[in-house]
């Protein structure tokens, strides 16, 4: 009879934690023979694998707090590979957008397909307004926001760790002070490169004194900008664009803010090719009154999405098939300020209304299936769909061992050679109070961790 | 499959003996279904021994994955209920549950402790959730508890 699969039936198929993981087993088990039978702990009991799965469960915002129930826990919360786990499979991931209010007060909604809820976060930026500042994307646990006139911010709202990065070496300083430039004249992309463990993010701008078009792109982990002038097709009209770049498939694509030709409307740049290209969008979205189309992300699919001021609806084409033309679908939802958000598990239509005010959830008909109730909605200055995570950001490769003394007394994300600063964050709140001064609270995980290794 | 009626001998780690039908088993355990299939069970000698899970907790596992098969057709409210009265134990009683339902790859057993160990976490207090998990080794040192304490004290 063959019964030895029985013996160990999960060894083979369960991912190894990392070493240090174990290390952190071993001496809670070390200590544990010192302990009365009778009072055996989890710890004890359970192998580490069905320990990390009951905290696959756990929404990532409760994570943070769930560190401190012990050294164990907190290794297994902190391990990359189970952050990068947790994000990509944790069936207690919830899709969560992000709305700025204003300079210094922005919220996440966490939309589920019966449940919402709202939680207050306050932008890393030290200067009191008067600032301008724009949500420009989101990346694996990151927000890229932009301060004029010259600065991007990325920010993990969760664990608030921010970074400052200055581009002011590829965008020249408008003559005069009171005369700020449109955002629209910059194009800028966000992506994370799984292969390197790296963010990466794209700024295209244009010098208007001595009218050149330039293209850059910062490597967060190295922290060095590379030029990449010559990859851009000639004539680009920046200022038509809209700032904030969409990732899919390995390429940013934007749209113009007021596209005059539905043939090569959208502008596409692939990150590992390096070059630019163009698809069209579908011709009856222009020729019908959607003169204003934006971008979305819904179900790994391209999507556009302009408001019919005549029908009073918001007109959502879906691009089914990438690069495919023929594969654009058109869903017509019956609210004149729509914006679609992401897709339910069912695949209805998760967004938010302007006109009629709130979170809805439509079907591809267009009947109104849900609306979020007792959500405040404050209008926004900016908004980008968001999914979170526990993710630090990469250290430059060269410098890891030298910097590991350093780690201890700082942020886990901080480098020496950062361009920028690191901004204390400030977060509060509503629903849930155990969440508040997350501040400082990565810095002591960070020192916790090393501690563990 | 196996045929409804047939039997098969589940051996716990004290040596006991269990007889239960093969049907409730095979729908339940991802193992015994392979085992089964691949013709690896012999049905005059053989005994599955189970040399991790001990008769309380096998005796458990039998009982639940009877009730669902024999009880599959109820209403969701009624399984639930069901459900509830049968994870009532105390955490050890709990984790050796998950211990078998994991060993014996019995999926919607492992969900439902998986969903009730989080549910007993959910929003509580670190000083109730080592409470209620029996941790009494947190592992962190005076100092480091001691700091915690001090920047999160709405955490404990």
């Amino acid at each position: 009879m063959n019964c030895e699969k029985l013996r160990n039936p999960s060894m083979d198929k369960k991912k190894q934690l990392k070493h240090t993981v174990n290390k952190a087993k071993e001496q809670s088990s070390m200590e544990k023979r010192n302990q009365n039978d009778k009072s055996k702990t989890i710890h004890d009991i359970l192998p580490l694998d069905l320990i990390h799965k009951i905290l696959l469960r756990v929404p990532i915002r409760h994570l943070t707090r769930l560190r401190c129930v012990s050294k164990l826990w907190s290794s297994l919360i902190s391990d990359p590979d189970c952050v990068e786990l947790h994000f990509h499979h944790s069936p207690a991931a919830t899709k969560a957008c992000f709305f700025m209010k204003n300079d210094t007060m922005a919220y996440l909604v966490y939309l589920d397909d019966n449940y919402a809820s709202q939680k207050v976060v306050c932008p890393p930026f030290k200067k009191k307004p008067p600032s301008d500042f724009e949500v420009l994307g989101s990346c694996r646990g990151f927000i890229l926001l932009h301060r004029y006139p010259h600065f991007l911010v990325v920010w993990n709202p969760l664990t608030g760790v921010s970074k400052r990065i200055s581009y002011s070496h590829i965008v020249s300083r408008p003559k005069y002070h009171s005369f700020r430039l449109p955002y629209s004249t910059h194009l800028h992309g966000f992506r994370y490169d799984a292969s390197q463990d790296d963010y990466l993010v794209v700024a295209a701008c244009r010098d208007y004194e001595r009218q050149e078009d330039h293209l850059e792109c910062l490597s967060l982990r190295t922290n060095s900008w590379i030029n990449l002038d010559a990859v851009l097709p000639s004539p680009l009209d920046w200022f038509d664009h809209n700032s904030c770049g969409l990732f899919l498939n390995g390429a940013i694509h934007w749209v113009p803010s007021c596209p005059k030709d539905y043939r090569d409307a959208i502008l596409i740049f692939d990150l590992k090719e390096r070059t630019f290209s163009k698809i069209s969008a579908p011709e009856q979205l222009l020729t019908v009154a959607c003169p204003f189309p934006s971008l979305a992300l819904l179900g790994d699919c391209l999507s556009l999405y302009g408001h019919n001021y005549g029908r009073g609806t918001t007109e959502i084409w879906v691009m089914k098939e990438y690069k495919v033309h023929s594969s654009w679908t058109l869903y017509e939802i019956p609210c004149k300020i729509f914006q679609p958000l992401c897709l339910s598990r069912n695949g209805d239509i998760i967004g938010r209304g302007y006109d009629k005010i709130g979170y809805f959830i439509y079907n591809v008909r267009g009947d109104l299936l849900k609306r979020f109730k007792n959500l405040p909605c404050p209008p926004p200055i900016g908004y980008c769909v968001y999914k979170e995570s526990l993710a630090v950001l990469p250290l430059p490769s060269g410098i890891k061992d030298k910097d590991k003394k350093k780690k201890e007394n700082c942020m886990p994300s901080s480098s020496p050679s950062s361009l920028g600063s690191l901004e204390s964050p400030n977060i509060q709140t509503e629903r849930e109070n155990e969440e508040q001064h997350m501040s400082g609270q990565l810095a002591t995980w960070g020192r916790t961790f090393e501690k563990c290794k | 499959m196996g045929s409804p009626l047939k039997k098969i001998m589940l051996c716990s780690s004290e040596k006991e003996i269990f007889s239960v039908e093969e049907q409730v088993m095979v729908q339940h355990s991802v193992i015994i279904n392979n085992m089964i299939e691949d013709g690896s069970y012999n049905y005059e000698e053989s005994k599955i021994p189970l040399d991790c899970v001990d008769s309380k907790t096998l005796k458990k596992v039998i009982d639940y994955c009877t009730y669902h098969t024999h009880h599959h057709n109820d209403n969701q409210e009624d399984l639930e209920a069901w459900d509830a009265q049968f994870l009532n134990v105390d955490s050890n009683g709990l984790y050796d549950l998950l211990m078998a339902a994991n060993y014996l790859e019995i999926r919607n057993l492992l969900d439902l402790i998986y969903r009730t160990i989080k549910n007993m976490i959910k929003g509580k207090k670190i000083d109730e959730i080592r409470r209620i998990l029996n941790i009494k080794d947190h592992g962190f040192t005076p100092e480091e508890e001691e700091q915690n304490r001090k920047e999160y004290p709405h955490f404990y």
